[in-house]
């Protein structure tokens, strides 16, 4: 792997876990860049809803879990002793393959995060911003109070849960598989919106979907067995693989 | 083809079990509480005044037994008292029938035809100065005999004269000066009036016919409704069931429920949030979970020992509503983290992880979503647990608790009773009517536990709702 030319925001060194005796992931070393769309890409089972979990450690709640290696945040490792998760959380936002809003009003959806980090500022004001993120403000403004998040539409809902991650402004969002539980249509707006955050945040997007990962990102990593096979330019990725097994997966022989 | 005739048939059987128990149970529940009918009759006469006791009275010579009534109260003031009825009267019939229990009056006043407000024709016997006057016993011939001293204005109107001797009332040899009456008021019952009276006048024999009775037309008022208004706002009464009331028993249930409730739920609730929540996966919690699952199959008398040795014993609480809260307390604790540990386990694992990707604590996780969410059917479950609690005497029994108390406790650490307590005690009376009573009051106790697992069903349904819209 060529050195790159940017700066990450995260990245993996020597990173492996075993969910109790079986191993999910393997030595992988990986950067992701700041300020850019990051796709992870791989068959089923390869271990990159894993990875992406470990970035947050959200991967910690699942009993017998155990890791070796680092993950750096700005530089800071997000395992190293006295690091809070409950801190790294926080800064680390995360949309879920399934769209999971709260039982409760859009408008509670969107503030809960700001609540429980103590924002001081207008609510009203930052929750709106979300909403207007995600582009959904204009379909729920009426009925902030009165709608509930299982009133939305299935793609409301995933724009619902991108407001919700992104109103406590994460410095990264990191998305599980966003689009799969979703429609065409819906899918297209939730892409679309993938493309505008990068003004706000960086991305790193876990897919299925090799040919949302070609118009969503700006960076591909190729994931197979646990270890990350390839990681460069999406372009190149899918024009010009270096490994062959990438070039097969690329290029619809497995997956 | 076969396989599925033979799932229909299974529900079809589950179903109609389910049905069929629901249904009696109401149907038993409306009826009993439609019909009223001891307890109304007998609150009809309590009304009117007359509180009714059982005599007995062995006939002199044979091995024969008869019983007859007395009035052992006559409220002052009552319809009763203002017909000249007294204490110590003896109620001979009511309405044609001639009563030798109290249960006869209650059921004459009870199936006497006519609409709320009945008017009967009663007879009775004024007590023994009224009907006899003064006797004495004397000594003729060497044989006693119960000689009439100062007879009463009646009896000399029948004929009877001073110094007359007393010698057979209906047939039945006189013995005493109390037994004349009772006699008297036996053989008014079985012989009818008037009465055969063989005396002895200087030393000639006679037999006169005496109609020592008082009749009258009495009005009952039966209804329903004011009788089981009765009988649940009034204290106890130890002797006449007519005038037993439940409210010490049904306010000493609330009350022990109550305490249990504050100290069980949080207990409870806690304990299974931390089971569910916080606890790690390793041997000790493994045990704990055991354990807890074991507590919910003890005995309930064990738990009363435990009560007992625990609470009322080391901890000095005594056989107080406090003590009694805490053991029910012990009771249902396994019951609330069983029911609890379900409902948390129903809350999708995906909630939790988007609370805990917003950067939310464990506890912030659990008190915003988890809980909220969890909240109906651990309601449910806890309130199904408290009719168990509600319906439970044998630890309470273990702890000392009173069966019978006519006073409703004041504080924490006054004795009390409970509805099933006071069932058992009603229930194993010899008295007449304290069966009807007991009946009454396991009416009251099953109308509250179904009213409390409808109001458990309703609020789940209610609060899901809300949640899951």
């Amino acid at each position: 792997m060529s050195p790159l030319d940017f700066e990450p925001i995260l990245s993996a060194r020597n990173f492996s876990l075993w969910y109790d005796s079986q191993q999910a992931l393997r030595n992988i070393n990986l950067d992701i860049p700041a300020r850019q769309v990051t796709a992870i890409i791989g068959p089923s089972g390869c271990g990159k809803s894993t990875l992406l979990r470990s970035f947050n450690r959200l991967s910690d709640l699942v009993p017998g879990v155990r890791i070796s290696g680092r993950i750096l945040f700005r530089g800071q490792d997000i395992y190293g002793r006295g690091v809070d998760p409950v801190e790294v959380r926080r800064r680390i936002g995360m949309v879920f393959q399934k769209p999971n809003p709260f039982p409760k009003s859009v408008f509670e959806n969107v503030a809960f995060g700001l609540r429980i980090n103590g924002y001081r500022g207008n609510l009203r004001e930052r929750v709106e911003e979300a909403l207007r993120l995600a582009a959904l403000w204009d379909e729920v403004k009426d009925d902030l109070h009165r709608k509930t998040g299982y009133d939305l539409s299935g793609g409301q809902q995933q724009r619902l849960c991108i407001a919700r991650a992104l109103a406590v402004e994460p410095e990264v969002l990191l998305m599980d598989e966003p689009c799969s539980a979703l429609d065409p249509i819906a899918t297209a707006k939730i892409e679309e919106l993938i493309r505008e955050l990068t003004a706000v945040t960086t991305v790193v997007i876990v897919t299925h979907n090799m040919q949302q990962a070609l118009r969503v990102s700006d960076w591909t990593a190729f994931m197979l067995l646990g270890e990350l096979v390839e990681f460069g330019p999406t372009r190149e990725i899918f024009t010009r693989p270096k490994d062959p097994r990438t070039e097969a997966y690329v290029t619809g022989k497995f997956g | 083809m076969r396989r599925r005739a033979l799932g229909w048939a299974f529900a079809a059987l589950a179903g109609a079990a389910v049905g069929v128990s629901l249904l009696a149970v109401a149907l038993l529940v409306l009826i009993t509480a439609l019909q009223a009918g001891p307890i109304t009759a007998m609150r009809a006469v309590a009304e009117a005044g007359i509180s009714l006791s059982l005599r007995s009275l062995e006939i002199p010579g044979t091995r024969e037994a008869h019983t007859y009534v007395p009035m052992a109260q006559v409220a002052a003031g009552s319809p009763a008292a203002s017909l000249g009825m007294a204490r110590g009267d003896a109620l001979v019939a009511v309405a044609g029938t001639g009563v030798d229990r109290p249960s006869r009056a209650w059921e004459a006043v009870g199936r006497a035809p006519g609409g709320r407000s009945v008017t009967l024709p009663v007879v009775w016997l004024p007590r023994a100065e009224v009907t006899l006057g003064g006797l004495r016993m004397e000594s003729r011939n060497g044989e006693t005999r119960v000689v009439l001293a100062s007879p009463s204005a009646a009896a000399r109107e029948a004929g009877l004269q001073p110094g007359d001797a007393l010698l057979a009332v209906g047939g039945i040899p006189i013995q005493g000066t109390r037994q004349a009456w009772e006699a008297l008021a036996v053989a008014a019952r079985t012989h009818g009036v008037p009465v055969e009276l063989v005396l002895e006048r200087g030393s000639e024999r006679l037999t006169l016919f005496w109609d020592p009775t008082r009749q009258a037309e009495l009005t009952f008022v039966r209804d329903p409704l004011r009788a089981w208004w009765s009988f649940l706002t009034t204290l106890n009464e130890p002797r006449y069931p007519e005038r037993a009331g439940l409210l010490p028993a049904f306010l000493g249930s609330v009350y022990v429920v109550l305490v249990m409730a504050v100290v069980a739920l949080p207990l409870g609730i806690a304990g299974a949030v931390y089971l569910e929540e916080y606890a790690p996966q390793n041997f000790f919690t493994r045990a704990m979970e055991v354990l807890v699952a074991n507590l919910a199959g003890i005995p309930s008398a064990v738990v009363g020992i435990i009560g007992l040795e625990v609470f009322a014993r080391a901890l000095g609480a005594g056989r107080s509503v406090l003590a009694g809260g805490l053991t029910l307390a012990v009771l249902i604790l396994p019951i609330v983290i069983v029911a609890s540990r379900e409902a948390l386990r129903t809350v999708p694992r995906t909630l939790r992880e988007a609370a805990f990707a917003l950067g939310a604590t464990r506890w912030e996780t659990v008190r915003h979503h988890v809980l909220p969410y969890a909240f109906p059917a651990i309601l449910t479950g806890t309130i199904l647990s408290f009719s168990r609690a509600l319906g439970e005497a044998a630890p309470l029994l273990f702890l000392g608790a009173f069966l019978f108390v006519t006073y409703v406790p004041q504080g924490l650490m006054d004795s009390f009773t409970v509805v099933p307590l006071q069932i058992f005690e009603w229930a194993t009376r010899p008295q007449d009517g304290f069966a009807a009573v007991a009946a009454a009051a396991i009416v009251v106790l099953l109308s509250l536990l179904l009213l409390l697992n409808a109001g458990a069903i309703l609020l789940r349904n209610r609060l899901q709702r809300r949640w899951s819209e």
